[in-house]
């Protein structure tokens, strides 16, 4: 016991438990802004959801990871992919989207599915180069992010992409053939991007339509990447919530303005159906300044680098694996989180892990985590 | 094992890149465009309200009050109190309730204007500005609303200035009124959307000194939410945006105007009942003592502002009551513009010294102009012409002289240009228009033809013959204590002897034993003038007098028109005798 204690990654557990927290004080204070009673104690939900989080935590942290990948990832992975079916066949329609089940979001659940099954594929002994081997896996991968962008949801389904793929890489899946094929997607999202700027900033009328019907985009997507290549365009329309997002941050200067006394939020400029989830870092940093907004991001270093740490002193692919692919989506939400608020990236409906609120996607964070800790407290073990 | 050390080591750096490179660009963002996005903020986040200072009483000479402004208080309504969720339609409801209720528990009628409608357009305009909903309130309202106002929140008494004409319908063509209007303010870049309506000169002196009386309005910045609302509750206890006073406002001036207010007084009610005006001026410097026109006015109907039905009223009237008459009436100046022919033909090269014989009648070709003695008077030289006004030989004049000589001189008076004078409107008139046409200078010289002239230009002749020759530009805001008596704009290019002879001329027409105007004299002093009635056709006569005293120094002229009179000698001439009577006194027998 005093061994596992010894082993347990105090690093990784306290920056968690450290970013919850700041998540209960940035929830509460953009709760301070609005007039319902439900949203105005939110944190309160988030607080009570962060502790039945842990208990999963530790529960996952003191069980074998190799058990949990062994027996759990296939279940797990089945009723993931059942539960998505389900979402749309039975879903709630909020805001043009079927997105939650009951109580909770589906897709947040697939999320560590996919990533767990991945791992317990790809983490046996035996290599997988061939190029049956990079089909199941970009399969694994592909089932559930269609079902969700069948919500739709895009970001959620494309928050998946980096993570396998990291992890597809990482395992040496086929390199010969994934290389290429990430290199010439990435050639594609570039065209893309070029493609909407040129139909974007055509005179021609008839050049825009044309490059539109090549293009396989919805409006509102459309409207995100024109806003993304030229915020300034149409600062009241489409580009209000990154104009506004940018004054919240900008305006905070060094040391902000104080917890709770954010004016954007206030006065409603940040958009409130927002600024407790997907835009809640444009609270934190307006209320904390580039001192409080810097130190989060310092929290998350040290997160995923002690993440980082326990995959290296790990002596096994599955663990290394698993611990790969959760350290990359979560490092994904927050840059995306973070990126899309300053205008580094089109604007995405991201939650800022552990800090949103979210009910479902802090659960599945802290019970991933959980199975970090487990890869931590459990790597010497032989199976 | 397939997940090597590199590749952890190779992702570890892909994070730590990751996070400095959003670490540097929140750097970017938060510390080195810091005051951008934080005037940003203030622009979007603030609104500009005009304060406007507290308008400037108009004085007469003496000191009297003649505009005014008093503190007007109004039950206010503060939208942001009232806001709901939902459409704007829900917010709306709620306030019209509350007006309801509020009008209910304090036994008031809900005012009729105050429909939802307006209440709707308030809020889309002026959400941050409070909605007046009771205005004008006395003191027992005010207490009965204090008494319950604990149960009302959202409601307040407000302040605001309010004009006042204490003295009604005294000297209103000159004081002119003020109307409601939204301010402007295009000085600086930042918006300007929040405004009360404020006191605006629109006619008269409260016009033409309207950024005198005014002063300059202040600037106070009040945050506002994204809605337009001001913050409430703990959005205002949290920010730190609040009201602030970005300029304080300037109170206007007093206007102490040239006015003697007894003078004003006896002048309005020598012309009550008639058509007409008045013009009285100091000689020496062109003060305006008295100027009024009739029928008049009440400005207090312009307050706050007028409605349509008394507007139209005012301006459908046949008398037209809004017209200033003394500045922009135009007339004809029949005899009165004799003394002007008189000292022109000191410049024709006529000899004056020859007698001309008055037979009754002035021909040329077809033209006949008549005396108005129709047997003729006999034997005239200059000044017997003036005194017995004889149509012959000023007709004769005239002609000798021709337009040209005679025109330049009435310029020189200043006739055919405004007078200058520190208010509005005032028209020019004219002295000659086509078609031209033989015998136009017989007729101009009797102050006919085409002539057109203001009372104003009349009373600005009468000054200039009365100081022996100095035009000066009238004018009723009083000269600062010390500074430099005015300047005349012209001196008459004219030898003092030749202005001195048509003096002479118009004395005679008051005290001469056949003068015209004998009805003006019976002063304690001695005084000169010139009666005149000018034809307008079908029979109607415009009636004239101008007249100075006392005749060796005098301290004050006037011009006086009375419209369809029957003569200036008979209808102005008694007007004009009591009006210096009131200065110089009765003569005693």
């Amino acid at each position: 016991m005093l061994k596992k204690l010894l082993q347990f990654n105090w690093l990784t557990f306290l920056s968690m438990v450290a970013l919850a927290v700041i998540g209960v004080i940035f929830i509460k204070s953009a709760g301070e802004a609005r007039t319902a009673a439900s949203l105005q104690d939110a944190w309160r939900l988030h607080a009570a959801t962060a502790l039945f989080g842990l208990i999963l935590y530790f529960t996952l942290s003191f069980l074998d990871y190799r058990k949990i990948l062994d027996l759990g990832s296939t279940p797990y992975f089945l009723i993931a992919v059942i539960l998505l079916v389900a979402v749309l066949a039975f879903g709630e329609r909020v805001y043009g989207g079927k997105r939650w089940l009951l109580f909770f979001q589906p897709s947040e659940v697939a999320k560590l599915a996919v990533i767990l099954m991945v791992a317990k594929v790809f983490g046996r002994k035996r290599p997988a180069d061939t190029f049956l081997d990079l089909l199941y896996g970009l399969g694994l991968l592909a089932l559930p992010a269609f079902l969700i962008l069948a919500e739709p949801d895009l970001g959620t389904a494309l928050v998946l992409v980096p993570a396998i793929l990291v992890m597809l890489l990482c395992a040496r899946v086929c390199l010969r053939v994934l290389i290429p094929v990430l290199a010439v997607s990435l050639l594609a999202v570039v065209a893309i991007l070029g493609a909407v700027q040129v139909a974007e900033t055509t005179s021609n009328p008839q050049t825009k339509a044309n490059i539109y019907r090549c293009l396989p985009l919805k409006e509102h997507q459309r409207a995100r990447l024109r806003t993304f290549l030229n915020p300034d365009a149409d600062p009241y329309g489409g580009g209000w919530n990154l104009r506004q997002a940018k004054i919240s941050i900008g305006s905070g200067s060094l040391t902000g303005k104080g917890i709770g006394k954010g004016e954007q939020k206030f006065l409603g400029y940040l958009p409130p159906s927002v600024s407790m989830n997907d835009f809640i870092f444009c609270v934190l940093a307006e209320e904390t300044g580039f001192a409080g907004a810097s130190a989060v991001l310092g929290l998350f270093g040290i997160l995923l680098l002690s993440g980082i740490w326990t995959a290296l002193r790990c002596n096994d692919d599955r663990g290394r694996l698993t611990v790969i692919g959760i350290l990359t989506l979560v490092f994904a939400h927050v840059y995306v989180n973070i990126a899309m608020s300053i205008g580094l990236m089109p604007i995405t409906g991201l939650p800022l892990p552990f800090i949103s609120a979210g009910k479902t996607f802090l659960v599945v964070l802290l019970a991933a985590f959980g199975i970090i800790q487990s890869v931590s407290l459990h790597r010497e073990e032989e199976t | 094992m397939k997940v090597s050390v590199w590749s952890l080591l190779a992702l570890a750096a892909l994070f730590s890149l990751g996070l400095a490179e959003l670490a540097v660009e929140l750097h970017r963002v938060q510390v080195v465009d810091v005051a951008a996005f934080k005037a940003d903020l203030a622009h979007q986040a603030t609104r500009r309200m005009r304060k406007p200072g507290i308008r400037g009483r108009i004085l007469d000479a003496k000191g009297g009050v003649l505009a005014e402004s008093r503190a007007r208080r109004d039950i206010v309504c503060d939208l942001s109190a009232f806001l709901e969720n939902g459409g704007l339609a829900n917010t709306v409801t709620a306030v019209d309730d509350a007006i309801t209720r509020l009008a209910d528990a304090l036994g008031f009628d809900r005012p009729a204007s105050l429909t939802t409608a307006r209440i709707t357009r308030h809020i889309r305009t002026q959400s941050a500005v409070p909605l007046c909903v009771w205005r004008d309130l006395d003191e027992t309202s005010l207490a009965r609303f204090e008494e319950r106002a604990a149960g009302f929140p959202g409601f307040s008494v407000e302040s605001h200035a309010e004009r006042i004409y204490p003295r009604g319908t005294f000297a209103a063509h000159l004081i002119g009124y003020t109307g409601r209007d939204r301010g402007t303010e295009d000085t600086d870049d930042v918006r300007m959307l929040a405004y009360e309506l404020e006191m605006k000169g629109r006619a008269g002196l409260e016009a033409f000194y309207d950024d005198y009386l005014a002063g300059v309005a202040g600037a106070v910045r009040i945050p506002v939410d994204a809605r337009g609302f001001k913050p409430r509750g703990a959005a205002r206890d949290n920010i730190a945006l609040g009201e602030t006073e970005e300029r304080a406002a300037q109170d206007g001036l007093d206007l102490e105007l040239t006015i003697d207010p007894d003078l004003q007084a006896v002048v309005e009610k020598q012309l009550d009942g008639v058509h007409g005006a008045c013009v009285a001026l100091n000689p020496h410097d062109g003060a305006v003592l008295a100027l009024a026109s009739s029928p008049t006015f009440n400005p207090n109907d312009f307050v706050p502002f007028v409605s349509a039905k008394r507007y139209h009223e005012l301006s459908e009237d046949p008398g037209h009551p809004l017209l200033n008459r003394a500045t922009a009436g135009l007339y004809a100046p029949g005899s009165t513009f004799k003394p002007v022919t008189a000292l022109a033909a000191f410049h024709s090269g006529i000899n004056l010294q020859a007698a001309y014989e008055c037979t009754g009648v002035y021909k040329l070709g077809d033209m006949r102009l008549h005396c108005w003695n129709r047997w003729g008077q006999g034997p005239m030289d200059l000044y017997h012409a003036i005194e017995q006004s004889c149509n012959p030989y000023f007709a004769r004049l005239g002609y000798l002289m021709g337009t040209n000589t005679l025109f330049r001189t009435a310029r020189e008076f200043g006739f055919e240009a405004k007078t200058g004078i520190d208010y509005a409107p005032e028209r020019s008139g004219s002295l000659v228009a086509p078609p031209f046409y033989p015998g136009l200078a017989c007729q101009s010289a009797i102050g006919q033809g085409r002539l057109q002239v203001t009372p104003l230009q009349m009373a600005v002749e009468c000054a200039t013959f009365a100081n022996g020759g100095k035009v000066f530009t009238p004018f009723l805001k009083k000269r600062a204590d010390g500074s430099p008596p005015p300047e005349p704009v012209r001196t008459l290019s004219f030898k003092p002897e030749e202005i001195e002879h048509v003096r002479s001329g118009m004395r005679a027409v008051v005290e001469g034993p056949k003068g015209t105007g004998k009805a003006i004299g019976g002063l304690k002093v001695s005084c000169a003038g010139k009666t005149g009635t000018a034809q307008i056709g079908g029979g109607e006569k415009d009636t004239w007098i101008i007249a100075f005293a006392p005749y060796e120094n005098p301290t004050i002229a006037v011009a006086m028109v009375v419209e369809r009179g029957d003569s200036g000698g008979k209808t102005v001439a008694p007007r004009i005798h009591a009006i210096l009577a009131s200065i110089f006194g009765e003569k005693e027998e």
